[in-house]
């Protein structure tokens, strides 16, 4: 797997862990 | 930026600059980075004794920098002298999994073989001098057939754990579906036999084909296609997954 795509990887799941928590946290309540 | 109240949209938009960041500016760091990885190669790879023939390549299958080295040169060497240089470039900090440039993923794990035991041939060697012998239209077995499962299930012992299969065929006398159900009943009688011998049933797989594979050689009308045939499939052996280990080929 080239380096650019485990960055990908990498990011997107951070992308989507932080998503989760900004939703939980704020996203309920509006 | 009317668009970004609709959380979908917003998402995707959010995905898409992350695909961009990481395609664009990882990647313009990609190269130098594995640069670093390679250049601290040849000196790992010399002090395990790889001969200076070894060299690893940190590239992608497509061409792209990969921190999963294909490493090449290595054929001359012992299999032992590539794990250790295999092992040894793997602990470059940063570097993944390895390959070998003559090897593919599949030899590392193994092959999957279907291998025949020898019981198979002590069973198939009982069965070439006499058969299986049932009543006509029926999955009675004669008196002679059940003295020679005697023998069978003794020749089948050893090979206990193993998947043991017992197919059925008949000659093409009658319509087919009828002989279908006709050889696997037979199969099934014949399982049901070996089980009161003592063999575990975990291990017996029963098949009816009816007349579709005569014996070779014979018409398909002869009644000498009545019979009962025994596989003996060796267990499969647990494949490991391939994961970032140094592959030893």
């Amino acid at each position: 797997m080239p380096i650019w795509m485990e960055v990908f990887v990498l990011m997107l799941l951070a992308y989507g862990i932080g998503l989760g928590i900004g939703w939980s946290i704020w996203g309920r309540s509006s | 930026m009317k668009f970004l109240s609709r959380p979908p949209l917003a998402i995707a938009l959010g995905a898409f600059v992350i695909f961009l960041l990481a395609r664009f500016v990882a990647g313009a760091s990609a190269p130098e980075f594995a640069a670093r990885l390679s250049a601290q190669a040849p000196a790992v790879i010399e002090e395990a004794g790889g001969d200076g023939q070894v060299r690893a390549n940190y590239i992608s299958p497509r061409g792209l920098p990969s921190r999963h080295p294909l490493l090449t040169g290595g054929e001359p060497l012992d299999e032992t002298t590539r794990a250790e240089v295999a092992k040894a470039v793997a602990n470059i900090p940063g570097t993944g999994g390895i390959r070998w440039s003559d090897s593919d993923m599949m030899a590392m794990s193994g092959e999957r073989v279907f291998r025949p035991l020898h019981c198979q041939e002590d069973v198939q060697a009982l069965l070439r001098a006499r058969t299986i012998r049932f009543e006509e239209s029926s999955s009675r077995m004669d008196t002679g057939s059940r003295e020679l499962l005697d023998e069978v299930a003794a020749a089948l012992r050893p090979c206990l754990g193993a998947i043991i299969q017992i197919t059925g065929h008949t000659d093409n006398s009658g319509p087919e579906p009828g002989n279908i159900a006709l050889s696997s009943e037979r199969a099934r009688a014949v399982r049901a036999a070996l089980l009161r011998r003592g063999i575990p049933a975990d291990g017996l797989r029963t098949r009816g084909v009816g007349s579709r594979s005569p014996v070779e050689g014979l018409d398909p009308a002869d009644p000498a296609n009545r019979r009962i045939e025994f596989s003996v499939i060796a267990t499969e052996p647990i494949r490991p997954t391939p994961v970032d280990t140094p592959a030893p080929r």
